[in-house]
């Protein structure tokens, strides 16, 4: 996959995780049962256990902002530091995934479907945001005699000059 | 072309090759410089993730406790004589207050650390139980169901401590204290010392029995089929009630979310007169 179809893998990604974790702090804030299997009562107890807050911030709500920090990286212009950028994000996102299934399956016993499906987009784009990081920056497009404009698999990468 | 040119052009061909050479040697260290750069930068990603992580549990592991007030303190004492005055002389029969043949019988789904029951307990349910209960028109039954508590084996611990309690025909004291005497929602004060610390505050009760009891693998499934229980009723928050004439047809009544003596009285009231009335 190229550089490219990643980023725009990880776009689609981010945006459902952010959606998933909208819903979930709708419903925090509204105090209502969520939509969820079991008639939302796994769902609500994960949802009000005490590991939903950390130092008294929700954890949706951190999940937006990872997610839309996440997308921000994303769509600014793309190098290194800003694949760092999103490479770095994205592991924080699946680590704190990791504990908060953790204690979902060992601790309360309960599972969230909501919770699991953030869980499996976080673990996704951790992966491709390392193939990403990996890839590094893309080969220069060759230069097209009479053309100035840059292909479509640029990924938004200046074009590198070739020395003279 | 003459001889004399050739060799001119040769020269600068190698030149050229020299420098492409070259530039390969380099731009090949260059990429490998990279690779090496991103490896470490990679490496450093994953320590994050890895203090992720590390943070995250000492965050949740960190929780206050807070002991029950002692029998011989102010806020003990004063909690006791208040339970005490509520429900002395009304009959107990393990999680039942009231007259065992009152005609109406009302079921309260509760748990123990939920803020909402409380308010309840302590704000509008002394007048049920002075109007109602004491007049042997109604008798109330506790049923516990896992809301505020959030940590299975703390919420098991907690019920099955009052229901230890009300093997002695005192678990209304227990809850009734429980509930006066809650501490702050996800602070972890529930430990093995608190709740023998309001066990403690219960004149007659006996202590030693209480805690050879409280472990009871029965109890456990006395709670656990109060869920199953509360699950069958649809319940999803506490404290939520079934009201119903004695052995008749239920009736639920709407999950409960506020103290107002008015709003309880304008709810139960009518509800209970209705249910002795058919």
């Amino acid at each position: 996959m190229s550089s490219s179809a990643l980023r725009k893998t990880m776009i689609v990604l981010a945006t459902i995780g952010l959606g998933v974790a909208s819903y979930l702090t709708y419903i925090h804030y509204a105090g209502i049962v969520p939509l969820c299997g079991k008639g939302g009562g796994s769902c609500l107890k994960v949802q009000t256990s005490v590991y939903s807050k950390i130092v008294g911030i929700p954890v949706p709500v951190l999940g937006l902002i990872g997610y839309f920090l996440i997308l921000v990286t994303l769509f600014v212009r793309q190098n290194d530091t800003v694949r760092l950028a999103t490479l770095i994000l994205a592991f924080s996102g699946f680590a704190f995934s990791a504990y908060l299934t953790y204690r979902e399956v060992f601790t309360l016993k309960e599972i969230c479907e909501w919770c699991v499906s953030s869980a499996i987009i976080m673990t996704i784009l951790a992966c491709l945001a390392v193939w990403r990081f990996l890839l590094g920056d893309p080969p220069p497009q060759p230069a097209l005699a009479g053309e100035g404009n840059p292909g479509p698999e640029a990924d938004g990468e200046p074009l590198t000059a070739l020395p003279g | 072309m003459s001889s004399a040119e050739q060799p001119k052009s040769t020269r600068k061909e190698r030149r050229e090759e020299a420098r492409e050479a070259r530039k390969s040697i380099e731009a090949q260290e260059s990429q490998r410089q990279a690779r090496r750069r991103r490896m470490m930068q990679l490496g450093a990603a994953g320590l994050v993730a890895v203090i992720v992580i590390a943070v995250a549990f000492i965050v949740s592991g960190s929780t206050k406790k807070q002991e029950a007030p002692k029998p011989t303190s102010h806020k003990g004492t004063q909690a006791a004589k208040l339970v005490s005055s509520e429900v002395s002389g009304i009959p107990q029969s393990g999680v039942v207050l009231g007259n065992p043949k009152a005609p109406v019988t009302l079921q309260y789904f509760g748990d123990l650390e939920c803020p909402i029951c409380r308010d309840f307990t302590t704000g509008a349910l002394p007048s049920v139980i002075a109007n109602f209960v004491r007049q042997g028109k109604v008798k109330i039954e506790y049923h516990s169901m896992e809301t505020a508590t959030r940590e299975p084996q703390v919420f098991r611990e907690q019920q099955a401590a009052m229901l230890a309690a009300a093997r002695q025909n005192l678990g209304w004291n227990y809850l009734e204290l429980f509930y006066n005497e809650q501490g702050e929602e996800d602070t972890g004060y529930v430990t093995p010392a608190y709740l023998k610390g309001l066990a403690a505050q219960i004149p007659g009760l006996n202590l030693a029995k209480w805690e050879a009891e409280r472990s009871d693998p029965k109890l456990v499934e006395k709670v656990e089929a109060d869920e199953t229980k509360s699950g069958e009723e649809g319940f999803t928050g506490t404290p939520s009630f079934v009201l119903a004439k004695t052995g008749g047809n239920t009736r639920k009544l709407t999950e409960f979310t506020t103290a107002d003596l008015a709003e309880a009285r304008a709810l139960f009231e009518p509800a209970i007169e209705a249910a002795l009335k058919s």
